[in-house]
């Protein structure tokens, strides 16, 4: 999502978000029935492409976002890496028992988890919610109510973060000194917390009540202000996952 | 009263929702930096990710807001660029699930602390139920998912439930519950004559 920073567009913008929501998910459903090390990297790969190359951020950025994902890919394999169950020992220390097992089941599970996050990635980097939203409400009919809801809650999150610097600010003023220990971490919870959610809900509120005092209601045949169709984007991308994962699966029987 | 939830319920129910949305992203690295010390301390953090239901279903009180909250919650940290991407999503959807279910076992009348613990406790089941799904931890060595499993339980009955419960009890001081909660009976017997 572009909050506050900006990229080329690519065709991976101009794709319906709708039907790239859709396409992820089954995607991902995918992923969750592959059981295959040598498939699963190769999907990997067809993924990596997309993030990498058309994902339409500077490189540095791109490299920057990957930290995490590499991250979660050693802490969600590493566990099984080393307390996984498994017959044939490579290596014993401690607790930590390594087998070829737990070796290869750990490797599937980190890239599982690595694919679900560039997959993510990819989809909020080249989607602005406003277009994810009104899209939805056009193509799967999803209820006004839900979608302005959301809409305007994303809006609220930079005056949200605002909120926080102003507490934090009207703290320092004040003199509130810093203290150490379990304990200023709930008080300081409780500080920022507290004004933060009612502010929100008080805010909320009113924005509900403007809307409906706006005659906002729930009727499907609505004029919207963005008109999201079909493209022929929509088809690259589809044609592209159909055939570069054909091809991957292909090369992984084949032992590619 | 009309049934189901109004414009009002849903907005402030995503507003609540979004906003631990961000706090969901930025738990991440708390997780992370937990993750070192090893035997599964991480999980203790990880009932954190189950309060944004808890929460608003106590704010709010009404059938559904749960289920909406905690997916609301994980779009918003999905839509955010979540390093889990869209698991958040599918998690999301299940835990909130999970949570709503012990509420309507309650039929959405009871708010005491215990039904916030018991919805922690669901929601971290759904977690679970989910993990062996995707992150097969039933893979691991017996000791070791025993440690798993009391770390994340005790976790998320202290974050979901505990926490969640006494974050709303101050927040009612503040008078912002009055805004959003349905008319309970007890206000209606105000207004009649004496």
């Amino acid at each position: 999502m572009q909050l506050d920073f900006s990229s080329k567009e690519t065709w991976l913008h101009r794709i319906n978000p709708s039907l790239k929501l859709f396409v992820l998910i089954m995607l991902c459903i995918i992923v969750l029935l592959v059981h295959n090390l040598l498939f699963m990297m190769n999907f990997t790969v067809i993924v990596l492409i997309l993030f990498l190359c058309f994902t339409g951020q500077p490189t540095k950025r791109i490299l920057l976002l990957f930290i995490p994902f590499f991250v979660v890919f050693l802490s969600t394999s590493s566990s099984l890496i080393f307390f996984g169950q498994g017959n044939t020992t490579w290596f014993k220390w401690g607790l930590i028992h390594i087998t070829e097992e737990s070796f290869f089941r750990g490797l599937l599970v980190g890239f599982r988890a690595l694919l679900f996050a560039i997959l993510g990635l990819t989809f909020a980097l080249t989607t602005r919610p406003v277009y994810l939203f009104y899209s939805l409400m056009q193509q799967v009919k999803l209820n006004p109510k839900y979608a302005y809801s959301f809409m305007a809650a994303l809006r609220l999150i930079p005056i949200m973060l605002e909120e926080f610097q102003t507490i934090q600010n009207a703290m320092r003023v004040r003199g509130v000194v810093r203290q150490t220990g379990i304990r200023s971490v709930f008080l300081k919870m409780k500080a920022y917390s507290i004004p933060m959610l009612s502010g929100s809900i008080r805010r909320a509120h009113r924005i509900a009540v403007a809307m409906e005092a706006k005659r906002f209601s729930d009727t499907r045949n609505r004029t919207y202000y963005y008109e999201i169709g079909f493209s022929k984007y929509d088809i690259v991308f589809i044609l592209y996952f159909v055939t570069l994962l054909l091809a991957g699966y292909y090369g992984a029987i084949k032992g590619v | 009263m009309t049934k189901g939830l109004k414009l009002t319920d849903i907005l402030v129910t995503i507003v609540i929702a979004i906003a631990f949305g961000i706090v969901y992203i930025l738990w991440g690295s708390v997780y992370y930096a937990l993750k070192p010390i090893g035997l599964h301390a991480d999980q203790f953090m990880y009932g954190m990710w189950f309060i944004a239901a808890n929460v608003a279903f106590f704010i709010i009180r009404k059938p559904g807001v749960a289920l909406l909250a905690e997916i609301a919650a994980a779009s918003g940290e999905f839509l955010l660029g979540s390093p889990w991407g869209l698991t958040v999503l599918l998690y999301g959807v299940v835990q909130g699930l999970f949570a709503e279910l012990v509420f309507m076992a309650f039929k959405y009348k009871r708010f005491h602390i215990s039904v916030a613990i018991l919805s922690a406790i669901a929601a971290c089941l759904g977690s679970v139920l989910m993990d062996f799904a995707y992150g097969e931890i039933g893979d691991l060595v017996a000791w070791n998912l025993t440690l798993f499993m009391i770390a994340r339980f005790l976790g998320s009955i202290l974050f979901a439930g505990v926490c969640a419960y006494y974050l709303v009890k101050v927040l009612e001081a503040t008078g912002v519950t009055n805004l959003v909660r349905p008319a309970s009976s007890k206000d209606y017997a105000e207004l009649d004559q004496k």
